[in-house]
C-alpha cells in the first residue's frame, strides 16, 4: 500500500508538470484549431529562464535572497519571459498563417522549435546545467506519512501546479478575456460579429499558455532535472498526448489528461518491468483512444454538412 | 483588427495563382510535357550514375532516393488521402529491422535477398493494413495521435527487446539488440549479383523511384486516386457518394506502408547495419517538411521537397556555401522589402556606413579586435575585412548580437512603417556581424538555424507549398 | 667563394629532413556536434582544436583540422565517410564518438589507411581486430564494467545491488559487462532498463529495494545520476549511488557517492591544467565532462604521429601516420597516465580509477 501511495505520489508530480504542458496546447488547439509544436521549446526557454535568474541572484550555492524570494523571482522571470516568447511566436509562424490549411502552421512551427533549440545551443552552449536544487533545498526536508515521503520540493511543485491550474480555470470561466477565448473556441466568426478583439484574445492565449509552459520548465529543473537545448521534445510529445487524452480544446481535459499520464507512466515503471514500460504505456493509450475517440473530456467534433 | 475572410472559398483564394499562372514564363512552363519535366530529374540522376564515382555525391544521391520514396508514401497517406499519420516512419523501420533479422547473425538467419525483400515488403503491407483498422473510428487530430502512439510503440518495442525475460527462463532473450543496433548484415544479392558498391544501390534506388513515379502518377488518375481526393476534401460527402472510405483509407495506408517498407530494406541492405534511433521522430519531421514544403498532394512537390530537405543541408555543411546563401537571402530580402531599387542602394550605403561607425565606435572605446587570420574564413572574410570590425571575444559580441537581432525584428514587427525604414539598416548590419562573428565559426550549428529559418519563411510566403494548391478550410 | 657557399647550403638542405614548417595535414574530427547530445561533441572538437595547437605550436607544424558533425548518427557518419576519404589531406579522424558509429566507418577507413581514434567508442568488441585502423585512448568497456563489479563486491563488501541501464549503445554495454561480472561473483543485481528519453526516475528510485547497498548507473548525462542520489536520499533509501565514468561530471556531486573514470580527476592534474584553460578560454566553457580530455589526447596522437611521418620526409602520408600512431609511446597525457597502443588499438595497461566523493564535492581517489 505505501508503495502504491509514493508511486502515485510520484506520478502526480509527474503529472503536475504534464498537465501545465497540455493546457498550453488545449488552449492554442481552442482558439486556432492547431497544434502548437514550438510548445516544448517554449518549455525549454522557460527553464533556462529560470536558471540564469536564479544564477543571477547568486545561487545555488550564494544565494543573495532569501530562497523564497529567489524561487518567486525565478517563476516570474520565467513565465513573464515565456509568455512574451509565445507572443512572438504567434505573430510570426501563426497569424500569417491563420488562413491556409491546418498543416502549413505545423510546418513553420517545426522551423521555430529548430531556431529556439538551435539558438538556445548557440547562446547558452551545449552544456548541461542543473538547478541543484539539494545546494538550497535539503532532500531531507519533507514529510512522511507511514512510509511514503514527500520532500519539500515535490510538495511544493505538487501545489503549486494545482494553484496555477485553479488560477487558469478561473480566468478561464470568470474573466472577459477568458470568457472571449471560450467564445471563440466555440464558434469564431460569431465572436467576431459580437464585437470580439479575436487578435487580442489570441495573444493573451499565447500568452497564457506558454506562462504555464515557462512555469512547468522551472519545476523540471527544481526537480533535479538536467537543463539542455533539446530537453523540450519529449515532453511537449507527451503534454501533447495528454492534451489529445483528455479531449484536445477542453481545459478539465488537459489538466486531467496530464495528471493520468503521469500516474500510468509512474505505475508502468513502478509496477511492470522498466524495460517494457514505455511499451506497455502507449499501447495502453492506444487502446483507450480507441474506445474514446475523443479522448475523456473531449467534445465529439461536429462536422458541418 | 481581424483577419476574417468572411465569403471565402477556394476559387477566390486561388485568385492570385490563377492570374500568375497567365504569366508567360508559367505559361511557357505549362507547355512543357509532363514527361519532360520529370525526364529532366531523372536524366540528369541517370547521367550523373553513368559518369560519376565520387563516393560521397553517389551516397547523397542515395540518401535523396531513399527520402524521395518515403516522400512519395507520406504523399499518398497525407497528400491524396488526407490521413495525418505522425508513425509512417515506423513502417520504414520495420522494413529495415525485419531485413536486418533475416540477414544478419541475430538471429542466425541469411535469407537469399530475393526472398527476403518481398517477404518484408508484403509484411509491412500487413502492418499497414493491420494499424489502418484502428483509423476507422478516429478522425483528424486523434488519428494522427494515435499514429504517433504505433510509431512510438514500435521504436520502443525495439529498443526493449533485447532484454525480455521470461519467467520461466534464466537468461534473457535478446532479438533486436536494442540500442546497440545490428551491424554486418548481409547486402543485396540478387542470384549471384553481389551490391557491393554504392553505385549498384544507386542504379537500383533510381530505378525504383522511376517506376514507382510513373505508378503513383497512373493510380491517382485512377477511380482510387480520384476516391482518395474526395475523401481528403470533404469524407461525409463521399460516403454519401457511395465511396466506401474505410476502404479507400485503407488502401491509402497499406500503399504508403508498402513504399516505406520496400524502402526500409534497401536502407538497410546498403548501409549494412541498422539503429533504431535513425527511425524515429527526427526523421518523420524532415519527411513531413519536405511533403508540406512541395506542397502536399502533388508528386512533383514531393520530390521537390525531398531534394531541397536532403541537398540543402548537405551542402550547408560547407561554410562558402552557407555564406553565399546568407549573403544572397540578405540581399533579396532587402531588395524585396525596398521595392524601389534606389530606395535598396540607399539601405547598401546605410548599413555601409554604420559599419564604419562601429568599427571607430569599438576602436575609440578600446575594444579588442580580433585576430585576422581567425576569422577570415572563405571569400566574405576577404570582402569584409576592412569594412567590419569583429571584436576579439566573439561568443560574448555574437550571443549579443543575436538576442539584439531577435530584439530588432520583434520591434521592426510592430513599428510604424517611418521606424521600419530606420530600423531596417540596423538590421541588416546587425544580421551580417552577427554572422561573422559567430554564425561562421559554428557551422553546425548555423546549418540547423538556416534550415529552421528556411522552413518559418517558406511556409509564410507559400503556405501551400511549392506545388500545392491553395485550399481553404471549411470547418 | 659563392661555389663553396652553395655546397654548403646543399649540404644544410640534405642534412635537414623536411622542416616542420611544412609539415601539413587535415585531421578530421566527426563528432556530434548538433543534436541531443551536442554537449559530448562541442567538448570533444574543443579539446580536439586545443590538441592540434599545442602540438603545432611545439613543433613549427601547419596541421589544421575540418569538423563533421554526425548527431551521433551512424547514417549520417556513413554518408559523410566517402567525403573524409576523398579529402586527399585528411591524415586521421578523431572520432567517431558512438560505438555504432564507428561499426559504420570503421571498415572503409580501414581499407583506406586512415586511422580513426575515437575518445569515446567504447565497446568492446571494436578492438576485436575486426578494424585494424581503430585506436582509443581510454579502455573499453570489458574493463569498466567488471572492474567496477569486483570493486564494489570486494572492497565495499556489496550484498545487493541494482543498476539503473540508460539504454543507450554506452549504458547497455556497460551494465551488461557489470551484470556478467556480478552474476559471477554470486551477488543479486536487480536491473532496471531505462530509456534514455526517461528524465524522471522518481518511480525506477521508489523501485529500488530497502535493502539494496549500491546503484550502479551508467548515465552519460551525469545530471540524471544527481536526480537519482537525490531521489535516494528523499525516499530514504540505503543505497548510494555509483556511477560509471559519464558520472564524472561536475552536477553529479551528492557526498558519499562513488564515480569511475579512467583517469585521475583531469581537473585537477597538473599536466591537463593549461589544456584545461585552453579549452575554456577558447569556447567559452565553464565547466568540462569526461569526454573532452581524451578527444585531446586523440588529436595529439594523430597530430604528433604526422609531425614523426614529415620528419621521415612523407608529408601527409595517410599509411605512414598509420603506422607512427601503432608506434606511440606518450610518456605522459592530459590523463595523468602514459599512453602505448596494443596490437588491436586497446590502450595498454588501461585501468580504472575509483573515487568517492567528498563533502564539498570533490573527488578523492580512494583505487
Amino acid at each position: 500500500m505505501d508503495y502504491l501511495g509514493q508511486q502515485l505520489i510520484n506520478g502526480l508530480t509527474l503529472g503536475g508538470v504534464y498537465a501545465l504542458i497540455a493546457l498550453g496546447y488545449t488552449l492554442v488547439y481552442g482558439v486556432l484549431q492547431i497544434l502548437n509544436f514550438a510548445h516544448g521549446d517554449v518549455y525549454m526557454i522557460g527553464a533556462f529562464l529560470g536558471f540564469f535568474a536564479m544564477t543571477w541572484l547568486g545561487g545555488p550555492l550564494a544565494p543573495t535572497v532569501p530562497i523564497a524570494l529567489m524561487l518567486l523571482v525565478m517563476f516570474l522571470i520565467a513565465m513573464m519571459g515565456t509568455g512574451l516568447l509565445g507572443i512572438v511566436i504567434e505573430r510570426f509562424a501563426y497569424r500569417p498563417l491563420r488562413n491556409s490549411t491546418r498543416i502549413a502552421p505545423l510546418i513553420s512551427a517545426l522551423g521555430i522549435s529548430i531556431l529556439l533549440q538551435n539558438g538556445a545551443l548557440l547562446i547558452f552552449s551545449p552544456s548541461i546545467r542543473t538547478y541543484d536544487t539539494s545546494s538550497y533545498i535539503p532532500s531531507t526536508l519533507g514529510f512522511s506519512i507511514g512510509e511514503i515521503t514527500i520532500d519539500s520540493v515535490r510538495l511544493g511543485v505538487l501545489v503549486l501546479s494545482a494553484v496555477l491550474m485553479i488560477l487558469l480555470t478561473k480566468w478561464v470561466n470568470g474573466t472577459q478575456v477568458g470568457r472571449a477565448m471560450r467564445a471563440i473556441a466555440y464558434d469564431k466568426d460569431a465572436a467576431v460579429m459580437m464585437g470580439i478583439d479575436v487578435d487580442r484574445v489570441i495573444r493573451w492565449t499565447f500568452f497564457v499558455g506558454a506562462a504555464l509552459a515557462g512555469a512547468a520548465g522551472v519545476m523540471n529543473g527544481l526537480l533535479m532535472r538536467g537543463v539542455s537545448s533539446g530537453m523540450g521534445l519529449i515532453p511537449g510529445l507527451k503534454g501533447f498526448t495528454a492534451a489529445v487524452i483528455g479531449g484536445i480544446g477542453s481545459v478539465p481535459g488537459a489538466m486531467l489528461g496530464g495528471l493520468l499520464l503521469g500516474v500510468i507512466e509512474s505505475l508502468a515503471q513502478g509496477y511492470l518491468s522498466t524495460n517494457f514500460a514505455d511499451t506497455i504505456t502507449f499501447i495502453l493509450l492506444i487502446t483507450f483512444m480507441l474506445f474514446r475517440p475523443n479522448g475523456i473530456l473531449g467534445r465529439p467534433m461536429m462536422v458541418k454538412v | 483588427m481581424s483577419n476574417l475572410r468572411i465569403g471565402t472559398d477556394e476559387w477566390v483564394a486561388q485568385h492570385e495563382e490563377r492570374l500568375a499562372s497567365q504569366s508567360p514564363l508559367n505559361k511557357l512552363f505549362a507547355r512543357i510535357p509532363l514527361w519532360a519535366k520529370w525526364g529532366s530529374f531523372f536524366v540528369i540522376a541517370f547521367v550523373f550514375g553513368a559518369f560519376s564515382d565520387n563516393q560521397y555525391l553517389l551516397r547523397v544521391g542515395v540518401n535523396l532516393a531513399l527520402f524521395l520514396m518515403l516522400s512519395y508514401g507520406l504523399n499518398i497517406v497525407v497528400g491524396y488521402a488526407g490521413i495525418l499519420d505522425l508513425g509512417y516512419v515506423a513502417f520504414y523501420g520495420f522494413g529495415a529491422y525485419g531485413y536486418a533479422l533475416l540477414s544478419s547473425e541475430q538471429l542466425g538467419q541469411h535469407w537469399p535477398t530475393y526472398i527476403t525483400v518481398p517477404f518484408i515488403t508484403i509484411l509491412t503491407a500487413i502492418l499497414g493494413y493491420l494499424i489502418s483498422l484502428p483509423s476507422r473510428r478516429l478522425f483528424g487530430d486523434y488519428l494522427a495521435i494515435v499514429t504517433l502512439f504505433f510509431g512510438q510503440v514500435f521504436v520502443q518495442l525495439v529498443l526493449a527487446s533485447d532484454n525480455i525475460t521470461f519467467p520461466w527462463a534464466d537468461d534473457y532473450v535478446d532479438i533486436t539488440a536494442g540500442s546497440n543496433g545490428i551491424p554486418g548484415l548481409d547486402t543485396f544479392n540478387f542470384f549471384g549479383f553481389i551490391f557491393d558498391d554504392i553505385k549498384d544501390y544507386y542504379w537500383l534506388l533510381m530505378v525504383s523511384v522511376l517506376i514507382l513515379t510513373i505508378a503513383i502518377h497512373r493510380v491517382s488518375a485512377t477511380r482510387i486516386g480520384r476516391a482518395w481526393r474526395t475523401v481528403r476534401e470533404d469524407a461525409l460527402v463521399s460516403e454519401v457518394m457511395g465511396v466506401s472510405v474505410n476502404r479507400v483509407k485503407t488502401i491509402a495506408f497499406v500503399a504508403g506502408a508498402t513504399i516505406a517498407g520496400f524502402a526500409g530494406t534497401i536502407f538497410a541492405g546498403m548501409q549494412t547495419s541498422v539503429f533504431i534511433n535513425g527511425f524515429d521522430l527526427p526523421l518523420m519531421i524532415m519527411i513531413y517538411a519536405a511533403v508540406i514544403l512541395g506542397g502536399s498532394g502533388s508528386l512533383a512537390g514531393a520530390l521537390i521537397g525531398a531534394t531541397i530537405m536532403t541537398i540543402l543541408p548537405e551542402l550547408l555543411r560547407v561554410p562558402n556555401y552557407g555564406a553565399i546563401l546568407f549573403f544572397v537571402a540578405l540581399t533579396l530580402t532587402f531588395f524585396v522589402i525596398s521595392k524601389k531599387f534606389n530606395r535598396f542602394l540607399i539601405y547598401v550605403a546605410l548599413i555601409i556606413l554604420i559599419g564604419f561607425a562601429f568599427q571607430l565606435a569599438m576602436k575609440a572605446i578600446g575594444v579588442t579586435q580580433a585576430n585576422a587570420e581567425d576569422w577570415m574564413v572563405g571569400l566574405t572574410g576577404d570582402l569584409l575585412k576592412n569594412w567590419l570590425f569583429v571584436p576579439e571575444n566573439r561568443i560574448l559580441w555574437g550571443n549579443f548580437a543575436f538576442i539584439l537581432l531577435l530584439t530588432l525584428i520583434a520591434f521592426f514587427s510592430i513599428a510604424k512603417p517611418i521606424w521600419k525604414q530606420v530600423l531596417l539598416p540596423f538590421i541588416g548590419f546587425t544580421a551580417i556581424f552577427l554572422w561573422e562573428v559567430r554564425l561562421i565559426a559554428d557551422v553546425s550549428t548555423t546549418r540547423q538555424l538556416i534550415i529552421g529559418a528556411m522552413l518559418v519563411v517558406l511556409m509564410i510566403l507559400r503556405p501551400q507549398g511549392l506545388f500545392g494548391q491553395t485550399r481553404v478550410e471549411i470547418l | 667563394m659563392a661555389s663553396s657557399a652553395l655546397a654548403l647550403t646543399g649540404l644544410v638542405a640534405i642534412a635537414t629532413p623536411a622542416k616542420a614548417a611544412d609539415c601539413t595535414g587535415t585531421i578530421a574530427i566527426m563528432a556530434p556536434l548538433t543534436g541531443g547530445v551536442a554537449f559530448i561533441g562541442k567538448e570533444q572538437s574543443g579539446f580536439a582544436q586545443v590538441a592540434i595547437a599545442d602540438v603545432n605550436a611545439k613543433n613549427g607544424s601547419k596541421i589544421d583540422f575540418k569538423e563533421y558533425d554526425t548527431q551521433l548518427d551512424a547514417a549520417q557518419a556513413a554518408t559523410q565517410a566517402p567525403n573524409v576519404v576523398a579529402n586527399k589531406g585528411v591524415i586521421g579522424v578523431v572520432g567517431p564518438a558512438g560505438s555504432q558509429e564507428v561499426l559504420a566507418v570503421g571498415g572503409l577507413f580501414g581499407a583506406n589507411d586512415i586511422a580513426v581514434v575515437s575518445p569515446s567508442a567504447t565497446r568492446t568488441n571494436l578492438t576485436a581486430g575486426t578494424y585494424p585502423s581503430f585506436f582509443r585512448p581510454i579502455p573499453n568497456d570489458g574493463l569498466q564494467g567488471p572492474g567496477n563489479a569486483r570493486y564494489m563486491v570486494q572492497k565495499l563488501k556489496a550484498k545487493e545491488v541494482a543498476v539503473i541501464e540508460e539504454k543507450t549503445a554506452y549504458g547497455t554495454g556497460l551494465a551488461k559487462e557489470f551484470l556478467a561480472e556480478m552474476k559471477k561473483l554470486g551477488v543479486k543485481a536487480t536491473n532496471f532498463a531505462v530509456n534514455e528519453k526517461n528524465a524522471d526516475y522518481a518511480a525506477v528510485v521508489t523501485r529500488i529495494s530497502k535493502t539494496a547497498d549500491f546503484v550502479f548507473v551508467t548515465f552519460q548525462d551525469a545530471a540524471k545520476s544527481q536526480q537519482v542520489a537525490q531521489e535516494l536520499i528523499k525516499q530514504k533509501k540505503k543505497a548510494v549511488v555509483f556511477g560509471s565514468d559519464g558520472s564524472d561530471q561536475p552536477t553529479f556531486k551528492t557526498p558519499g557517492t562513488y564515480v569511475s573514470g579512467f583517469a585521475p580527476d583531469v581537473s585537477g592534474l597538473q599536466v591537463a591544467a593549461s589544456a584545461v584553460a585552453a579549452y575554456k578560454a577558447k569556447t567559452g566553457a565553464t565547466s568540462i565532462t569526461t569526454f573532452g580530455p581524451p578527444a585531446y589526447v586523440a588529436a595529439q596522437v594523430i597530430a604528433e604521429a604526422a609531425v614523426r611521418a614529415c620528419a621521415a620526409g612523407k608529408i601527409g602520408d595517410r599509411a605512414t601516420v598509420l603506422a607512427e600512431i601503432k608506434k606511440t609511446k606518450i610518456k605522459k597525457t592530459i590523463l595523468g597516465g602514459s599512453l602505448e597502443f596494443t596490437a588491436t588499438g586497446d590502450v595498454k595497461g588501461g585501468r580504472f580509477y575509483i573515487f568517492q566523493t567528498q563533502m564539498d564535492g570533490s573527488r578523492k581517489s580512494i583505487g
